[in-house]
Order: structure tokens, then C-alpha cells, then sequence
């Protein structure tokens, strides 16, 4: 059956395809033309390796042109086609517009195969004499991703899958029978509401480059082995792989923002198995990084520093794998959803696990291992063993991580730990105490040899000063509460401080350029006190003790009660702030909550006052989904977030204003019965919350569209109302038409009341007021959680002073290169 | 014995340290009717029984949600969750809870719940589509 479909654009899907295929078939050329002109005797002739590189060239441009394709298709709404309609709408602003294009497998596929493409045209003008060796490796890589993108039929099974699939070949439905079925889709799914943060925009791809340049270092060792170029691959791999752990963990940090400024978990890391699966990679890398300077140095640790180097790419395919094959289904939330690729990435991850075993299996005899002994006192040991316990730590998180992995093997049913966070955070803390403290007193070793006496003294004395300054910490930030680890790993990292400073202050005067392993080491060990305090001492602040249920034995498993209710206009106290519910705005399609904190001195007076507007999406498709709002001080931050509201209801969308309402008698079951008041002007009704008084008559009020004729009367009456501090006007009508009496009720939302001018009464000058006041659960509410966390700003400092640090070692590496 | 050979040991210890506590820290899958005979936590696997009730009144007790999910065996409890009701709590295919029982009801202190639309809508929820007369408006 061939239906002829109206208004459907084929064009940009049709091209994006074509590009998709040519990207693999030019890399897979690429790769082959790369392998013959490395093995080729013939130093002469250059036809293999000029097709080599017309061929990446060529793949450059059509990821490029699949990248606009796809753009195209998404930034003009072609709901024609799935990704656009899964991942967009028309609502969505240009720059979400981008991330929305990631939000998808196919997308960050995408970006991955782009970051790739771009380091391979880098290397092609770098690496001089590497090149044909590291761009088979590359080009490689590059194949396997463009077959992750290509969602083609082969023997009855789809590989890949291609984000220029049509809505109607991706979706079954009775819809897409009728030729003009695009009339009917008139807006995408959107984007998770979670996901429209900026550090969406920025946070994948930045790790998607990370990744990438991972291929790199990896390509390095591969090249080096095969050409029996055992020593010379070590320098430029130094310098990839400095790139490589900056940028990736530039990008996880970013991640842990996005978590902690728009996730509603109250955190910046949760050891979920997707953040997990970032970190893995890195921290391999990051002992491979230690160790290939290690080799450079000493000449010791070889076979360590090629395999770790190798592995940290095969861990990069195997994150890819955990995320993307939908194996952690049941215990992460965010996992990606299996499309279909299980098996097509398993083979990704053999295909380079082979390679890794192959060429190490293979020059096994002739790598250059030293037989010698490491002294003791030397700074390649110990920077050895540091290593050597990243790689545990990681290893820790790869097995606790794949238990859904083990399970598949071995049919299996174990669960995963009940508190893996708690599990996690013991046993990382406990590498990262022994990590720091070696990146301490490492820094008073020497390459081969060191005065041992020297070493000691420098080494205890700082230790002791370290210990002392501890000691202030944790007594101050309230770690000491912490178990006992952790105030170790707070040892630890002030130790690393310490000892870092001491060499930045002697670099500082005259060998500047080793001050980059410095600057580093004290961001990281900045980052680990950031994060152990404001993890470690974070406190709920709004912390409930009323309407607890007690259940015996319960208090034991549950956390405190974390989250409190406020009325609005209600103000509660909240730890040492008051804080009220003052109201709501709707700026489409978010609905922000303001909440307006005060701190009040001893005499009541209020010392500071700000409002924080934590805010709730109220979703078509994806439901209700909260994002916090966050008071930044410089020595702790105040994060708050709405955990319920009654926002679901139409009506209080306009809450917040003072609305007239005509008629409409069945509203009032949303009041408590009635209350009549005969007053004269000037007298005060009380009521539960507050009190109205009647101010003075209006004999003229507006009313719309009802003309009043000669024999008709209207009056207005001026009420003031007084509820919890706040003052309301509102003017209910009494009204005499055609001898017939009527009244217009007002309403004052936000304190809850209804308000009718009822009857007149001449003969005693008074005037009947009847009060419709709103039942508790009737009235505008938040459920809110409110988390102080200390000193989290040494975690994003600590994680600036990093990278900064990173960078300089890369222009010492680089320098170096070009000096050697 | 050589340096080298003293690291290689304490680096298996360790790693054999770090394989049995994985071990003694998983917990296990389990039915409500395993969480009934043990004291220790558990994870359940099942789904939201949508004919029953779910309470959640924050005007009341804000942090205090309960429900009835059925277990992978088909057995239906209570449970009884402090805190706020998760959002989308109904649209959830699958519920992952880890905690234990007390008395008659199951008393959670994790709730992980599968929205699979939320990540993939295979459903074309086109109001438009069932009746072509009506124009969406989404």
C-alpha cells in the first residue's frame, strides 16, 4: 500500500541518510587506506596515504552535514520525523532547541562521532610522523560509531539506528493510514523539562569531548606497539591524556552543577550508575596519566602504564555500554532505554578489548620492562602505588555498578546494595585518604633517589601541621559527627594542600613551569573538602516535627521528616529564618513559587530578606517535574525546592490577584458555611485568620455591563481586610435592580475569604457582611524542602583550580614535545 | 620479597576486600511475602495498583504518602512512604522500593519508579488521532 503523504519533507532526512552512510563508508576507507599506507614498504608512495586522508576528509564534512541535517529538521519543527517529534517542540527556545538534540541516543551519538572527527583532523596536522599508525586506530573508532548512526536493515535485524527515521516508519498507528496524518501532529513531545537548564547546553558537549579525546592516548599505545615505537609514544600520549582528564572531568563536574541546580535530589553527586559510568573512564585515566610520567621519569612501570592507557578507553565503551544498552534498567533512573543496540555495543567493547589484549599479547617479549627494583625513597613508587589504588577505587565502582551486568552473565538475581551511597562513600573515601595522602608526600620525593632523612622531616612536620589544621576543620564544619573515614580523607586532603602549596611557592620563585601538577593536586584535594563538607554536613533545614505519625521502630529507617508545609501569607519559622509563602506567577511553562525568606535579629527587626522562587513545570506530557532555587552565599548555600503543590487545578493559575466573580453558586462549597455580620461603618469582624473592617460606603461602584436605571441603587462596601500582615481592599455590591435585590461577591484569594454585602438594614444604619472563609486544605499551599549546604563553594573553586592546573601542565608538556 | 610482589598482595587483598563486601551489601530482589518472614531490607519489584487509592494529603501530614503496589507475584500491600508523593506517581510502570515491613504494611525508604514514556514515547498521543474531526491543540 503506497500512500501519497501531504506536507511531509523528505529532503533534509533523505540528505541526512545519504550523509550517514557516506560517514561510514569514508571512515571505513579511511581506516583501511590508513592501515596499508602504515604497513606498506614502499616509503615512495603516498596514493594509500593520500586516500586516507581525502577519505577522513570526507568523513569530516558528512558528520558535519548529518550535524545540519539534523539541526534543520529539528530548529523547523519537521514533526515528520522521530527525533524531532520525540525530543522537540514548538515552545522550546532556540537554545534548548540544542540541547534537545542530544537529548536523544542518536544525538550524543552524534556529537561523540563529531568530537572525533574534529581531534582526527587535529592529529592529521600534528602528529607528523604518527599520523598513518594513529589515524587507523581513530578512523576505527570512527567506523564503529558511524555503524552505532546508520539504522539499516542486514540480515533481518537493524544496526544502528539512524535519527532521520520517519514518525511513521518509527511509531505504529492508525493515524498514519491517512495521507494528510501531519495535520493532526501539531507539536512535538518536547524535552524534559529537567533538561532545560543551560548546563544542558554545555555539560554533554563538553563530556562527549571528553570521551572523544579519550580515542587518542588509546590510538597512542596502539601505534607505539605496533610500530615498535615502545618509548616514543609516551610524550604526546602525556599531553592527549592531560587534554582528556581535563575536559572529562571539567564535564562531570558540569554534570554534578545540572544535578544540583535543576535535579531535585538535594545534591551534587548521588553515585547513580550513569555518573558512575563517567567516572570510571576518568579515573583510570587519570592513573594511566600518573604513570605514563612515572615510565617518562624513571623508566620504570612499562607494562602498567600501556595497559592502563589502553584500558581507559575500553571502560570508555563499556560507560557507553551501561548507559546506552539499557541493562541498568531497574536501578538507575535516568539510564538510557535499550534501542535495540545490546549486542552492537557488547561488540564495540570486544572489538577494542581485543585490540588492548592483542597488541600487549603480541610484543609481550619485547617491551621494554625494567627488571630493576623501584628504590623505596623514590617518587616513581609512590606515585606507582597511588596509582595503583585509583585503579582499585575504580574498580570498586565498576563491580558495584555492573551488578546488573553479573547478573545477566551468570543468571544471577542479586540486588543492588540497599544504600549504595552510604557503601560508595565509605569505600571511595577510604581510596581518597590514601590517594591525597600520596599526592602529599610524594611532592617531598625525588625521581629515583631522596635523602631519606630530609624526606622524613619535611614529610612529619607537615603531616603534624596538617593534622592540627584538620583538627580546626572538622571541629568547626561539624565533620567530626561524620564516621571516622571521613575525617580522614579531610586529613588527607588538607595534607595535599599543604604539601602542594609548599611546591607552587617554590615554583612560584623560580622552575614556574612544574607548577601545573601542583595547581592541580590542590584543586582536587579543594574539591574533596568542598564535597565532604557539603555532603557530610549538609543540613535539612526544613525539618518537620509536627503531624508525625509515630510508628515504632520507623524513626530508625526513615530520614528526618524533611519537608514542611507552608499556607500562603502563613509565615513559619524554618531553622533561623521565617519564612512565608507569598505567592505564585506562571510564566509558561513554569510555575515559579515564591518564598520569601527572613532573618530577623533578637528585637525582631529583620536583618536580611530575600526571595527565592523555586519553580514547578506543569508538563502536557511529561507530567509535574520541580526544579530548586538556590541562595548562593559565599560560605554556604541555601537550596530550596518544592516537593508538592496543589497546581494542578486550573483556578489557582490566577491566584494572587483579587478576582470578581459573578454568580457561580456551587463554588461556595469550597468555603465554610457561612458567617453573617451586622456592622455599622467603622466596626471590625473578626474572623480565624485576621480581621475585615468597614471602611465606608461607595454609592456609586462600578459594575460591568449591567446599566442601572432611575428607581435602581448600588452600593459598594470598602472593606479592609487584615490577615497575617497583610492588608486586602475589596468592595462587595449590594444592589437594588427593578425591585429585586442582588449582590456581587468579592473574592481575596490569598487570604482565603469571600465576601458578600448581603443586606441593608436603614432602620438600625447597619449593613449585613456575610464571610465565606476557605477551609484549610482549600487554600494555596507548598510543600517545600529546604537544605543549607557549607562551604560548597571549595567544590566548585577546588574543580576551577583543577582544570586551571591541567592547562598549565599541558603547555609544559606541549613545550617539552617541541624542545625533545 | 620484592617491593613489587608486596604491592601485588596488598592490591588483591584489597580487591578481594572490595568483591566480598559488594557481595555482603547487595541486598536481595524479594516479594512482599519474603519481606514478611525477614528483618533486613529488601528490594521489591512490581507496579501500582491503580484501582486502589493513593493518600497523599499534605495539608494534613506532609510527609506521609501511602499506596498499594502489587509484587512481581501478584501480592498486594500497603505501603507507606515519609515524604512527598513522588511526581507522576501514577503514570509509573514499575516501582522499585527497597525497605521493609512493619506489621501489615511495608514501609519504604526508597521509591524508584519507571516512567519508560518519559524517555521514549512510543505512543502517538494525538487527541486528534482517534477522532480526526477534533483538532488537537497540544
Amino acid at each position: 500500500m503506497n500512500i501519497d503523504f501531504k506536507g511531509e519533507h523528505l529532503l533534509p532526512g533523505h540528505l541526512g541518510q545519504f550523509f550517514i552512510v557516506l560517514s561510514f563508508g569514508s571512515a571505513l576507507l579511511a581506516t583501511i587506506s590508513y592501515y596499508f599506507a602504515t604497513t606498506q614498504t614502499n616509503k615512495l608512495d603516498l596514493s594509500w596515504f593520500r586516500l586516507a586522508r581525502l577519505s577522513f576528509y570526507i568523513n569530516t564534512v558528512s558528520v558535519v552535514a548529518i550535524g545540519c541535517c539534523l539541526f534543520y529538521i529539528i530548529y523547523n519543527n519537521l514533526f515528520e520525523y522521530h527525533y524531532a517529534w520525540a525530543h522537540s517542540s514548538r515552545t522550546l527556545p532556540v537554545y534548548y532547541i540544542i540541547s534537545s538534540y542530544w537529548e536523544g541516543q542518536e544525538g550524543s551519538f552524534w556529537l561523540w562521532t563529531f568530537w572525533q572527527a574534529m581531534l582526527g583532523n587535529i592529529l592529521m596536522w600534528k602528529a607528523k610522523s604518527w599520523e598513518k599508525p594513529v589515524m587507523t586506530v581513530v578512523g576505527l573508532s570512527q567506523t564503529l560509531l558511524a555503524s552505532m548512526l546508520i539504522g539499516v536493515e542486514l540480515f533481518g535485524t537493524r544496526v544502528g539506528s539512524s535519527p532521520f527515521i520517519l514518525l511513521r516508519d518509527a511509531v505504529p498507528g492508525p493515524i498514519f493510514s491517512q495521507p494528510n496524518y501531519l495535520d493532526f501532529i501539531k507539536d512535538g513531545n518536547g524535552l524534559n523539562p529537567l533538561l532545560q537548564n543551560y548546563w544542558m547546553v554545555i555539560h554533554p558537549p563538553t563530556l562527549f569531548l571528553g570521551f572523544a579525546s579519550m580515542i587518542v592516548p588509546f590510538a597512542y599505545a596502539v601505534a607505539g606497539l605496533w610500530q615498535k615505537r615502545y618509548k616514543e609514544w609516551i610524550n604526546p600520549a602525556i599531553s592527549y591524556s592531560l587534554f582528556a582528564v581535563m575536559v572529562l572531568g571539567t564535564g562531570i563536574i558540569m554534570g554534578s552543577f545540572w544535578a544540583y541546580e535543576s535535579l531535585n535530589f538535594g545534591g551534587f553527586w548521588a553515585w547513580d550508575p550513569v555518573e558512575n559510568a563517567s567516572l570510571i573512564p576518568w579515573l583510570v585515566l587519570v592513573a594511566a596519566l600518573h604513570v605514563l610520567i612515572v615510565y617518562k621519569n624513571s623508566g620504570h612501570s612499562y607494562f602498567t602504564a600501556t595497559f592502563l592507557t589502553l584500558l581507559s578507553f575500553v571502560l570508555v565503551l563499556y560507560a557507553s555500554f551501561l548507559t546506552r544498552s539499557g541493562i541498568l534498567g531497574e536501578t538507575s533512573v535516568h539510564a538510557f532505554t535499550d534501542l535495540g543496540m545490546f549486542w552492537h555495543l557488547v561488540l564495540d567493547v570486544v572489538i577494542f578489548l581485543g585490540i588492548t589484549i592483542g597488541v600487549l599479547v603480541w610484543r609481550w617479549k619485547e617491551l621494554p620492562i625494567s627488571r630493576k627494583e623501584e628504590e623505596t625513597y623514590s617518587r616513581e613508587f609512590w606515585m606507582f602505588v597511588g596509582s595503583a589504588f585509583l585503579g582499585l577505587s575504580c574498580l570498586q565502582l565498576v563491580i558495584v555498578t555492573s551488578i546488573p551486568v553479573w547478573n545477566a552473565m551468570f543468571k544471577t538475581h542479586i540486588a543492588p546494595p540497599a544504600n549504595p551511597v552510604s557503601l560508595y562513600n565509605v569505600f571511595q573515601a577510604g581510596f581518597a585518604f590514601i590517594v591525597t595522602l600520596f599526592l602529599g608526600f610524594t611532592q617531598f620525593l625525588k625521581y629515583k633517589k631522596t635523602d631519606t632523612t630530609r624526606f622524613f622531616i619535611t614529610t612529619l612536620v607537615y603531616l603534624a601541621f596538617a593534622a592540627l589544621i584538620t583538627a580546626v576543620i572538622v571541629w568547626v564544619s561539624g565533620v567530626y559527627k561524620l564516621k571516622f573515614v571521613f575525617i580522614l580523607v579531610m586529613l588527607g586532603a588538607v595534607y595535599g594542600v599543604m604539601a602542594n602549596a609548599k611546591i607552587l611557592a617554590a615554583a612560584l620563585k623560580g622552575k614556574i613551569k612544574l607548577a601545573g601538577s601542583a595547581v592541580a593536586h590542590i584543586g582536587f584535594s579543594l574539591l574533596l573538602i568542598g564535597a565532604l563538607i557539603a555532603a557530610g554536613t549538609s543540613k535539612i533545614v526544613s525539618q518537620n516535627d509536627k503531624g508525625m505519625i509515630e510508628v515504632k521502630g520507623f524513626d530508625k529507617v526513615a530520614d528526618v521528616r524533611e519537608n514542611i508545609m507552608l499556607y500562603k501569607n502563613e509565615p513559619v519559622n524554618m531553622g533561623n529564618y521565617k519564612v512565608t509563602y507569598v505567592g505564585d506567577s506562571l510564566v509558561a511553562p513554569n510555575h515559579y513559587f515564591k518564598v520569601l525568606y527572613q532573618k530577623l535579629d533578637v528585637n525582631g527587626k529583620v536583618q536580611e530578606q530575600f526571595v527565592l522562587k523555586p519553580n514547578s513545570q506543569a508538563n502536557m506530557k511529561m507530567g509535574l517535574v520541580s526544579s530548586p532555587d538556590t541562595k548562593h552565599y559565599l560560605f554556604h548555600d541555601l537550596y530550596t525546592h518544592v516537593s508538592a503543590a496543589p497546581i494542578k487545578e486550573e483556578e489557582n493559575l490566577t491566584a494572587g490577584s483579587t478576582s470578581a466573580e459573578h454568580g457561580g453558586g456551587d463554588e461556595d462549597k469550597n468555603y465554610e458555611p457561612p458567617v453573617t455580620h451586622e456592622v455599622r461603618i467603622g466596626d471590625t469582624i473578626r474572623y480565624r485568620e485576621g480581621y475585615i473592617v468597614l471602611r465606608n460606603l461607595n454609592k456609586q461602584p462600578k459594575i460591568q455591563n449591567i446599566p442601572l436605571g432611575t428607581n435602581d441603587v448600588a452600593i459598594g462596601a470598602e472593606l479592609e481586610v487584615v490577615a497575617h500582615g497583610h492588608t486586602y481592599q475589596a468592595e462587595p455590591i449590594f444592589m437594588i435592580k427593578d425591585n429585586n435585590t442582588f449582590d456581587f461577591p468579592r473574592k481575596v484569594d490569598d487570604a482565603g475569604l469571600k465576601l458578600r454585602f448581603s443586606k441593608v438594614i436603614p432602620a438600625e444604619n447597619k449593613f449585613e457582611i456575610t464571610v465565606y472563609q476557605q477551609p484549610e486544605r482549600m487554600k494555596s499551599y507548598i510543600v517545600m524542602r529546604a537544605i543549607d549546604f557549607p562551604y560548597i563553594n571549595f567544590f566548585w573553586a577546588g574543580t576551577i583550580i583543577m582544570v586551571i592546573g591541567f592547562l598549565m601542565s599541558i603547555f609544559r608538556r606541549n613545550s617539552e614535545l617541541k624542545v625533545s | 620479597m620484592k617491593k613489587s610482589a608486596i604491592l601485588g598482595i596488598i592490591v588483591i587483598a584489597v580487591a578481594i576486600a572490595v568483591i566480598i563486601s559488594t557481595y555482603s551489601n547487595s541486598s536481595t530482589y524479594g516479594s512482599f511475602k519474603d519481606a514478611e518472614q525477614t528483618k533486613s531490607e529488601l528490594h521489591i519489584v512490581g507496579h501500582l495498583n491503580k484501582e486502589k487509592p493513593l493518600y497523599y494529603d499534605a495539608t494534613k501530614d506532609a510527609n506521609y504518602f501511602s499506596f498499594y503496589m502489587k509484587d512481581n507475584k501478584g501480592e498486594e500491600c500497603k505501603v507507606v512512604f515519609t515524604g512527598t508523593k513522588p511526581q507522576d506517581f501514577e503514570r509509573s510502570e514499575q516501582i522499585v522500593l527497597t525497605g521493609q515491613m512493619q506489621g501489615s504494611e511495608f514501609h519504604a525508604n526508597k521509591i524508584l519508579m519507571k516512567c519508560p514514556s518519559k524517555y521514549t514515547q512510543d505512543k502517538v498521543e494525538i487527541s486528534g488521532a482517534a477522532t480526526p474531526t477534533k483538532q488537537a491543540s497540544i
